[in-house]
Formats: C-alpha cells, sequence, structure tokens
C-alpha cells in the first residue's frame, strides 16, 4: 500500500501516538540510550527516546554525541536491530519426555506479545521485509517468526542524518521509506509529517485528530531526506555485484581479510538479516526430559559447517568470510530474489578490527570485474527437473516404535520403525527424517527402506545421539519428523540404462532407489550397482546385495579399500570397478551417494564414460539443523542442501561440487 | 582351442591403442601362464622374474604388516598388470602378488623385455607408456584410499 499524503503531529503531541499504539494493545519498542548507546527496547513514554543525541560510526567505532537540540530521532541508527524482536535469540522450539521406552515431544507454540516498533529505519523496513521472505521462503515458514512479524505493527521514521557507515543508498533500500509500514514519520524540529501506509496505521491517525501538513512541512521533510542520500552517496557498486562476486570465488582478497576477521561473529549477530540458527538441547540430569531451543548461530563460528565424524565443510575463515559476503551479497538473490543485505553499516562499527564490508566488495568485486565464469547456474532450480516437495510441518512429531534391529557392522545399525504417520510413509527414496530422542541432538538420517507400515533407518553410531538411538531396545519409541528434502528422481530413469554407485554408508540412502527400481524393474534398461566400502566387514546389507548379485537382470560390482587374505574379492578405489566398463553412457542415468571426494573421482570417470552431467544425481551431506531451510546451516553457495537437495543432478550443481571451503 | 597370444593381448585394455606391429613383437616375448587359485606370482622384496598382463582371474597384491599378517592393497583384474618393476632394471617386487582365482596371464620375462624394449625403441615407448598409465592410475587411487574417506563420510 503506498503512503497517504500526510498530517502533522506538533512535537509536544508524540505523547499521543504513544497512548493510541497503548490503547491498540500494543507494547512499544524504540530507541533508547543504554550504557552510552542507543538500543532498541521498551517504551513507556517519548521522554525514553534518545532525544539529543546523535551518534559517530565509523569502522570499529560508535560513540554518542550530544546535539543539544530536542529532536528524538537524529541518532541515525542503534546499534541492535530490530532482530531481537521478530527473531529472538533464544526461542524454545520443543519439550519432551522419553521414560522406559515411551517418548513424547511436542512442539512449543509462540505466544507473540503484540508490539509497536517505533523508530524504524528505510534500512530496517526492507530488512524486516527480507527477513520475513527468508523465513518464509522454504517448504514450511517459520512459525515463531511468523506470528511476531504478524503481531508488530511498524512505525517508521525516516532518516535526517547519516552517518559515515551508511551505505543503503547503494543497497537501493533508502534512506526513504516508501511503503511496507503501518506508520511513516519525518521528523522535523517543530514535530512529524504522519503518514500511514495500511488500514492499521491509518486508523491510529485518525484517531490523533491531526491537521493536514502543510505544504511546506512534506517540503522540508522531502528536502531532509534528499540531503541525506546526498550525504551518503554512492559507496558501493551494487549493479551487477551478485554475478561479480560469484565469479570472484578465487580471489587472493579472501586471504588478506582473513588475516584480519577474528571470526568473532559480531557482523552476523548484529546483521539485520542475518537470521542462521542453532539448536541447543538440554536434559534434566536422569535424561528423561529434554527440550530444544533455537538459538542464534553464525556462519562465522568454526562449528557451524562442521558434520558427524567431525569433518568440516568450512574450516578457515577465509571460508567463512566469503560465506557471509557472497551470500549477503550475491546468493541471497538466487535464494530469496533480493539482497541480503540493506547497508545500515552496523557490521562495519561493530567490528572490533574495523573491516569495512563496503571496501572489501571494492577489493574483491569493483565495478569493473568480470561477471564470469559463472559457477553454478543462476537459479537452484536450473538443470534439474522440477521435483515437488512433500510438505510437512514442522511442528509433526509422529512416534515411531522399534520393531527390529539388525546391526550391520561394529557402528552402525539398521532400525526397523513401525509408524502410522502418512506423510513419514509417503517418503520417497532418498528423503530424511529429523530423528528425535528427548534430551539428545536431532541428526538428520536418510530413509533406507521404506515399508508399508514404516521406514528402515541405518545409522552409524558416531555421537552421543546416533550411540542412544541404536541403543534402543524392541518396542522403544522415537520421534520424527519430516520426510524432508528433494529425493531420488527415480522418473529421471525411465527408459534408460541405471548405473548405482554407493560408497560406504552412502549405500543407506541408495536402498530405497533400488527397492523403488526393482519394483519397476521392466521400465528400465540394464541396471548396474557400484559399491564401495573400507573393509569387507564394513559392508552394508551383505546378504541383501548377495542376493541381487544372483539375480540376472542386475549386474553388481563391489570394492573394498583394504582387506585381510580371507577376502577374495576386489580391492582398490570404487572408480576401479569402471575399467572394464564397455557400456554406453549416453543412455545411463547415475545415481550416487558416499564421501563426497569419493563422488568427485566418480563423477569424473562417468564424464569419461559420456554419462552427462544432467544425468548424474548425487546426494550431498551438510550440517542439517532444521531440514527446511531455515536454520543456514546446510548453505553450498547458492543451495539450502536439506530444502534444494539433499539430492542433486551435477549440472545443477556446476562447480559448487567439491569446491574448497565452500 | 587356445588363442594366439597375440590375439590374447590385442584384447587386453593394457595392449588398447598399440600398434598392430608393436603388439606383434610384443606378443612374441610372452608366455601364457594357468596360475592355480593360491600361487604367489611375485613375492614382496624379491627380484621380479616377469611382467604380467592379466587375462582373465584376479591377482591380490599384499603387502606384510608386522603382527597384522598380510593385508590386500589392491586387486589386479583383466587387462590390468602386476609385476611392473621388471621394466625398472635391478628393482625389486613391492608386494606380494597372489592369485585369488585360477589366473590366466601373459607374462613377459624380465631380462627378454628389457633387452626387446632396449633395441627397439618404438616397443619401449609403447610399454613404458602404459606403465606409466599403470603406474599413475594406481598412484591417484593410493591417494584416495590413503584419505580413508569411509572412516569419517556421511552419516547418512
Amino acid at each position: 500500500m503506498t503512503l497517504d499524503s500526510g498530517r502533522f503531529l506538533p512535537r509536544g503531541e508524540l505523547e499521543h501516538l504513544f497512548t493510541a499504539l497503548q490503547a491498540d494493545g500494543r507494547r512499544v519498542v524504540g530507541p533508547t540510550v543504554v550504557d552510552g548507546a542507543v538500543v532498541y527496547d521498551e517504551l513507556t513514554s517519548p521522554a525514553q527516546l534518545p532525544v539529543g543525541w546523535q551518534a559517530d560510526m565509523a569502522p570499529g567505532r560508535y560513540r554518542l554525541r550530544s546535539t543539544g537540540g530536542e529532536r528524538a530521532f537524529d541518532y541515525t541508527i542503534p546499534l541492535t536491530s530490530w532482530k531481537r524482536f521478530t527473531h529472538p535469540s533464544f526461542v524454545p522450539l520443543t519439550r519432551g519426555r522419553h521414560d522406559e521406552g515411551q517418548v513424547l515431544v511436542e512442539s512449543v507454540v509462540t505466544d507473540a506479545p503484540r508490539l509497536a516498533f517505533v523508530g524504524v529505519r528505510a534500512c530496517e523496513v526492507a530488512a524486516l521485509a527480507i527477513q520475513t521472505r527468508a523465513m518464509r521462503a522454504g517448504p514450511l515458514g517459520d512459525a515463531d517468526h511468523a506470528a511476531r512479524d504478524d503481531a508488530a505493527l511498524v512505525v517508521a521514521v525516516e532518516c535526517a542524518t547519516s552517518t559515515s557507515t551508511c551505505f543503503c543508498t547503494s543497497m537501493g533500500t533508502g534512506p526513504e521509506v516508501n511503503g511496507g509500514v503501518d506508520i511513516v514519520l519525518a521528523e522535523l524540529d517543530d514535530g512529524f509529517v504522519v503518514r500511514s501506509g495500511t488500514p492499521a496505521g491509518a486508523r491510529l491517525i485518525k484517531g490523533l485528530g491531526l491537521r493536514p501538513a502543510a505544504a511546506a512541512e512534506t517540503d522540508r521533510a522531502s528536502k531532509q531526506v534528499a540531503a541525506v542520500r546526498e550525504a551518503i552517496g554512492d559507496p558501493v557498486p551494487a549493479e551487477g555485484l551478485p554475478a561479480r562476486l560469484r565469479a570472484a570465488l578465487d580471489h587472493p582478497r579472501w586471504d588478506q581479510v582473513a588475516e584480519r576477521c577474528l571470526a568473532c561473529a559480531n557482523c552476523t549477530l548484529v546483521c539485520p538479516t542475518c537470521f542462521c540458527t542453532s539448536v541447543a538441547v538440554a536434559s534434566d540430569l536422569d535424561g528423561i526430559e529434554g527440550s530444544t531451543t533455537r538459538t542464534w548461530d553464525s556462519c562465522f563460528s568454526l562449528g557451524f559447517g562442521r558434520v558427524a565424524g567431525d569433518a568440516n565443510f568450512r574450516p578457515q575463515v577465509r571460508d567463512r568470510y566469503r560465506q557471509w559476503l557472497t551470500h549477503k551479497f550475491s546468493t541471497w538473490w538466487d535464494q530469496f530474489g533480493s539482497t541480503g543485505c540493506v547497508g545500515c553499516g552496523r557490521c562495519i562499527a561493530w567490528c572490533p578490527v574495523g573491516i569495512d564490508v563496503r571496501e572489501e566488495l571494492r577489493a574483491v568485486a569493483p565495478a569493473d570485474a568480470p561477471t564470469g565464469p559463472i559457477p553454478w547456474p543462476r537459479s537452484p532450480a536450473a538443470g534439474r527437473a522440477p521435483a515437488p516437495l512433500e510438505t510437512v510441518l514442522p511442528a509433526t512429531h509422529a512416534v515411531a516404535t522399534v520393531r527390529a534391529l539388525a546391526a550391520e557392522t561394529a557402528d552402525t545399525t539398521t532400525l526397523r520403525l513401525a509408524c502410522s504417520d502418512a506423510a513419514i510413509l509417503a517418503a520417497r527414496p532418498g528423503q530424511f527424517v529429523m530423528v528425535e530422542l528427548p534430551a539428545f541432538a536431532v541428526p538428520p538420517i536418510s530413509i533406507s527402506r521404506m515399508l508399508p507400515d514404516g521406514i528402515e533407518l541405518t545409522i552409524r553410531a558416531v555421537g552421543p545421539a546416533t550411540s542412544a538411538i541404536t541403543s534402543l531396545q524392541l518396542g522403544a519409541e522415537i520421534s520424527l519428523r519430516g520426510p524432508m528434502g528433494r529425493g531420488w528422481p527415480v522418473a529421471e530413469a525411465y527408459g534408460r540404462d541405471v548405473v548405482i554407485v554407493a560408497g560406504g554408508i552412502g549405500l543407506a540412502p541408495i536402498r530405497p532407489l533400488i527397492d523403488m527400481i526393482l519394483k519397476e524393474r521392466p521400465r528400465f534398461g540394464a541396471v548396474r550397482l557400484y559399491l564401495g566400502a573400507r573393509t569387507p566387514q564394513d559392508r552394508l546389507y551383505v546378504h541383501e546385495m548377495h542376493a541381487l548379485a544372483g539375480r540376472a537382470d542386475l549386474q553388481v560390482s563391489e570394492i573394498v579399500d583394504r582387506a585381510g587374505p580371507e577376502w577374495t574379492g576386489r580391492v582398490g578405489v570404487v572408480t576401479q570397478l569402471f575399467d572394464q566398463a564397455t557400456w554406453n553412457g549416453g543412455r545411463v542415468t547415475a545415481f550416487m551417494c558416499g564421501p563426497e571426494r569419493m563422488m568427485q573421482a566418480t563423477a569424473t570417470t562417468l564424464g569419461r564414460l559420456n554419462v552427462r552431467p544432467a544425468a548424474t544425481w548425487l546426494t550431498l551431506e551438510r550440517n542439517m539443523a532444521c531440514g527446511v531451510g531455515t536454520c543456514g546451516h546446510c548453505q553450498l553457495g547458492p543451495f539450502f542442501v536439506c530444502r534444494d537437495g539433499p539430492v542433486f543432478s551435477l549440472a545443477a550443481l556446476g562447480d559448487a561440487f567439491g569446491r574448497e571451503g565452500l | 582351442m587356445r588363442s594366439s597370444k597375440r590375439a590374447l593381448l590385442s584384447k587386453t585394455r593394457f595392449a588398447a591403442g598399440m600398434s598392430p606391429d608393436v603388439c606383434k613383437r610384443l606378443a612374441a616375448l610372452a608366455e601364457v601362464a594357468d596360475v592355480p587359485a593360491g600361487t604367489h606370482v611375485i613375492r614382496e622384496g624379491e627380484p621380479i622374474a616377469a611382467l604380467g598382463v592379466v587375462i582373465s582371474g584376479r591377482i591380490a597384491l599384499r603387502l606384510n604388516v608386522p603382527g597384522v599378517g598380510q593385508q590386500t592393497i589392491l586387486t589386479v583384474d583383466d587387462g590390468d598388470v602386476f609385476g611392473w618393476s621388471a621394466v625398472m632394471p635391478g628393482s625389486r617386487s613391492t608386494s606380494t602378488g597372489t592369485a585369488l582365482v585360477p589366473t590366466q596371464a601373459l607374462l613377459f620375462d624380465r631380462d627378454r623385455l628389457l633387452a626387446a624394449m632396449a633395441e627397439d625403441c618404438e616397443l619401449a615407448s609403447a610399454v613404458y607408456q602404459r606403465m606409466l598409465k599403470v603406474v599413475a592410475r594406481r598412484l591417484a587411487a593410493t591417494r584416495v584410499q590413503l584419505l580413508d574417506l569411509y572412516h569419517v563420510d556421511h552419516a547418512s
């Protein structure tokens, strides 16, 4: 909705606006001075506003300076953002109980407070909209954010001042407020030009009984914000920036900035749009009751890209700085159709070593830098067949009961779970579930077999949660959320030959694919299965694979990395199995799962055998804490592996596949 | 009827791309060996008598690990070679080669092969190019094996 023509609120009557907001059943949150800085906090009166204060911000610096004036909104921008109220740092997710084999997990429903945000700047209006898009972009919306967002009323205040760290002009987010808010104020010396942007805002303003703003007043307001635009200039060459950054993944500047960056995460915590979170697990002392809480996290933290087994996809600071910068200014466009940065400049002031993001952008991706080659297709959807997502609600905690346990190897167990949940029973090959045992972390586990009355999960015990799950007794219950992700596009292989390559426990997500292919066997040409394992003792589903090898309509080859003298099968790497391949790769659709390095080598070999990248499908592992694309952990370039994958075609991933530190 | 040595050699992956003339000259140096399962065709640390090209069957290349025993680090199948050190004068076998199943192989006596390669540059070039490919492929595979990928792999 566009803004109306404006009315005038005398300075002395600002109190009336507060009263009207409170009468609307809202608590007012706005800027106030705390410990020498302007921050957002709950206010009861306009007297608490930062009257007569202006902020000087610079790289690594923030100081308040008294102006001696009466203006309440001259501070430019508070040190903290609205994120505290729309996406709090701690949000309870679930409460659970696990007692004598019985499991109960319940979602905690947010009771969002009715808040009025007063003093929202243009860049922050944009940030709220960006955050909303991110939180509602997945197959599921973030229920907590939606509740808080819906319950908030936004009173923006156009900037009359700027500081040296501002660059909203470059990001196209300010300083003018052109809509997307309930009310906009423009502060003049004697009062405010007030405009409404929504029916709710119009009702509130009408209740104040204000006279129309005079032309001179609206003119002063316009000139004031125009002067701010002029003062800020255009410090970041934003036109074409996403493409230039995509093409600069190997720029030496990443190493240079990493020498200064402390990876302290300040920039992400103060950023009004950064939304990444983790799940913290709490337990009582006897491990019976537990709860999970969503907490802010940062792509700068060392463990952010870590997965089970201690593999870490972004071990170096350069990887993490590159992730942050390219996400904000490039891959955010792929994911959400907008910039992820609004140019508020908080990250510059908060950086303890004074790294200025504008300077880094000018160095890494100057206006005349090349925009190619593009390391991955422009859109996550490009290069892959559309696959409808099974939509499940994150609040769904389906109870499953352990009906059988089979030890596959010394550390890997297959659990047969009975479950009546319709969504779980409708799972497709390649999808995964989040498995929750109260008081333990919630790991994503690939479904290793679909059954008429449940599923199987094959789990390697690599940590406390997976150890606890694989130690469950028959009849014990467990909570499942899912199915999640995009599975194997089986139909892509109809009428074609099929090559399946599985390494180690990567055979688990492949197994339902084999089941489905065998179920629809006449639809496929030749089917060849290539299996790799560490040792003969580490092979999964040995009897099943042996039975498959005996079938006339399936060719099974296996190899292990090392073996004792009792093993008469092949020893070497999986690619060795293709040495004698005589099949025509042009007719092949390939599916593979295993360690990423193994899949890289296999992809190269398949390429030599003329298997097309668009016909080569693989499933990736990344840190997946939420499973629905809102926690941010599993990002790989423009992709959320949990939401856009975990199954991808090689063509869709492009150079993102196997690239160091991505 | 048993195939000729030349016919056997020319069908192998090892001889792929080799000119018919060179293939003929190389085949003339070969002996066909039928190796019963369990037979050691080379022994770790010992001089190598011959370069072998597997026609059919499987040879395990093993290293002895004190306290652990024989560990298979690679198997050699159809078209692959064993005893490649034979083409390096004076070298000894780096592993023990044992037939896992009845195996047929072409054996190239080391001394005859080295002498022929000294006389016949075209033959030497063809053999060394293929040896280099074999060694490079094994080096690449060994590097991947060294990473022990499955040990920290996909937690499913």
